[in-house]
């Protein structure tokens, strides 16, 4: 079996212009197409926010398709399950609109859709390969890859920086 | 070889039996899991009852097993088996009049009965319902296809959640409350004003400040009400929701030790070796007032099963008790959601309370300031679950206190 990739934000890197806002919002409109999704209704919703951490820095904030889900064992409605690639996912189907999950969701990314009365949060793109955010960051402060990989990169990057901090 | 297989025995069949079996069954992958559900249905969402009654959802859509975190875990449930006594010195369970059922690890999941007031237990008629599990849901929508109008007791939530369930069906609904407000265990009067012009809009009559004191009936079952101020309210059924008592009347005879629910320690468990408790049955410590505690939630119940099922398989895992008061919930057209402490009228809280024509949010701070211990939000609940978590993990906020009160908590506070 193949590990599942996660989309991981290198706080970092992020300047804080929102593309990845955009590209969420218009990969979960009807249309894909920005000139028609922004007169839709209702509003194609995001499900990522970059946040102002302070006066220089900013991130994105975004499921992290928790390992033990408080959102999926609290949900009253059995409308949150996790799909065999590790997704949180809510069946829009089942959810109920009770907002339980807005209450346990300890990141706060779990939105709501008022005129659905549904739950609604990041579903890791399922009709792409990489997920719109990640695609849309021009500054690769969103990563799409295996735990493995990532923090192997991370360390190749890590070991690199200490050597030529030693001249090496 | 052989292996010995553990038996593990839950009574009940609901949020924390099946939570409780599902850790079971990830940490012993042979044990013997029996499931004792004196209810007709295999397990089901409890939550989604009125639902039924609406008609939004169907039987089969409200099925737990395969839904949600509730895999199905390999065990033997047996419906419509009431159990009628405990003998924890045997480790037998006796079900009916004489089956007897073994046990080596025992959950007591059995949950909790409507509490129902005794002067109106002696009045009861035909069409006097307390709402409470998938049967009852079954009956009073069969009574709701041939009732114009409902009378309801109680402000609670369930009570409001039915009421609309019966008002989509079309009938005109009365809710009598005893308190001057409805949800009073959720929040202060002055709280609740949204919530009640929220009512209002969708039609709901509300009745404050009064109680039944006189149930009128026909030959077809109920047909009205006196009220303690002599007034009379017609309706062709009566729904009592004044809250539950838990379920523990089959232990009578046990030397389980029980303080209104059973009492349980840090790990889930009784009084007495392999005998556990867990949901609205058992009594524990709420982690933020510190006193004693049924919570009678389906979210605290479901961690309070987890809980019990890893200890039963041997692993041994901590409760930490929740918030009595952890409810979110969509009233008619308003969202709210309800946190912690939000009783201060009289304690020593700082109270910080913003209020526009759509949306009210109540903070609450200890005494000292330097923690948030419970909050209010209707209209706007946005990322309530971030509020949730520092009034949970009791952590110090001092250096976020004013993006808390001014709306602007993000997760990248958490980081700084």
């Amino acid at each position: 079996m193949t590990t599942p990739k996660e989309i991981f934000v290198k706080i970092d890197k992020c300047m804080g212009c929102h593309s990845c806002e955009l590209a969420c919002a218009l990969e979960h409109s009807k249309s894909k197409l920005l000139y028609n999704a922004i007169s839709e209704h209702p509003e194609p919703k995001k499900r990522i926010y970059v946040e102002w951490m302070s006066q220089d820095s900013r991130m994105p904030v975004l499921c992290r398709h928790c390992e033990d889900a408080p959102c999926m064992h609290a949900c009253i409605s059995g409308a949150i399950s996790r799909t065999e690639e590790g997704v949180v996912l809510t069946d829009k189907d089942k959810c109920i609109g009770c907002w339980t999950c807005v209450m346990v969701c300890p990141y706060g990314v779990i939105g709501r859709h008022m005129e659905e009365r549904k739950a609604y949060r990041c579903d890791r793109c399922p009709d792409r390969d990489v997920p719109a955010c990640v695609s849309a960051c021009p500054t690769h402060a969103l990563i799409y890859e295996t735990v493995e990989n990532f923090s192997s990169n991370t360390r190749k990057a890590a070991s690199k920086e200490l050597a030529a901090g030693h001249g090496g | 070889m052989t292996v010995e297989q553990t038996r593990y025995v839950i009574i009940g069949a609901s949020a924390a039996c099946m939570s409780a079996a599902t850790a079971i069954r990830e940490s012993d992958s042979c044990g013997d899991i029996t499931v004792l559900s004196m209810e007709q249905e295999m397990p089901y969402f409890r939550p989604m009852i009125p639902f039924l009654i609406s008609g939004k959802k169907s039987e089969p859509e409200m099925s737990l097993i395969g839904n949600g975190p509730f895999k199905e875990p390999k065990i033997q449930i047996r419906t419509g088996t009431r159990v009628t006594s405990v003998d924890t010195d045997n480790k037998t369970v006796t079900v009916g009049n004489s089956d007897s059922i073994s046990y080596d690890r025992l959950l007591i999941a059995s949950g909790s009965n409507p509490f129902i007031p005794a002067e109106i237990k002696k009045m009861s008629a035909e069409g006097v319902y307390s709402l409470r599990t998938l049967g009852d849901a079954k009956k009073i929508a069969a009574r709701s296809s041939k009732t114009r109008r409902a009378i309801m007791l109680g402000g609670g939530l369930l009570n409001l959640k039915t009421a609309f369930a019966l008002l989509e069906r079309g009938l005109k609904v009365s809710l009598v409350v005893y308190s001057g407000q409805v949800l009073s265990q959720l929040m202060e009067p002055d709280d609740a004003k949204l919530i009640h012009k929220a009512l209002d809009r969708a039609g709901l009559e509300i009745i404050t400040g009064c109680d039944i004191k006189k149930i009128l009936t026909d030959k077809d079952g109920v047909k009205g009400v006196v009220l303690s101020n002599e007034k009379k309210v017609e309706g062709e059924m009566l729904l009592i929701g004044k809250g539950v008592s838990p379920n523990v009347g089959f232990l009578d005879k046990s030397n389980v030790s029980i303080d209104r629910g059973i009492v349980t320690d840090e790990y889930t468990a009784a009084n007495i070796k392999d005998v556990y408790a867990a949901g609205d049955v058992a009594l524990t410590i709420d982690s933020l007032t510190g006193k004693k505690n049924i919570s009678g939630l389906w979210t605290n119940a479901v961690e309070m099963g987890r809980c019990a099922g890893f200890n039963m398989a041997g692993k041994q895992t901590r409760y930490c008790g929740v918030a009595g008061i952890l409810n979110a919930t969509q009233v008619a057209d308003i969202s709210f959601v309800s946190m912690g402490i939000v009783h201060t009228k009289g304690a020593g809280y700082e109270t910080h309370i913003a209020e526009t024509q759509k949306a009210f949010r109540k903070l609450v701070f200890s005494s000292d300031g330097k923690r948030l211990v419970g909050a209010v939000f209707i209209g706007d609940i946005e990322r309530a679950g971030l509020y949730r978590y520092l009034i949970l993990e009791k952590r110090n906020i001092e250096k976020i206190k004013k993006q808390i009160i001014n709306h602007q908590l993000h997760y990248g506070h958490f980081l700084q």
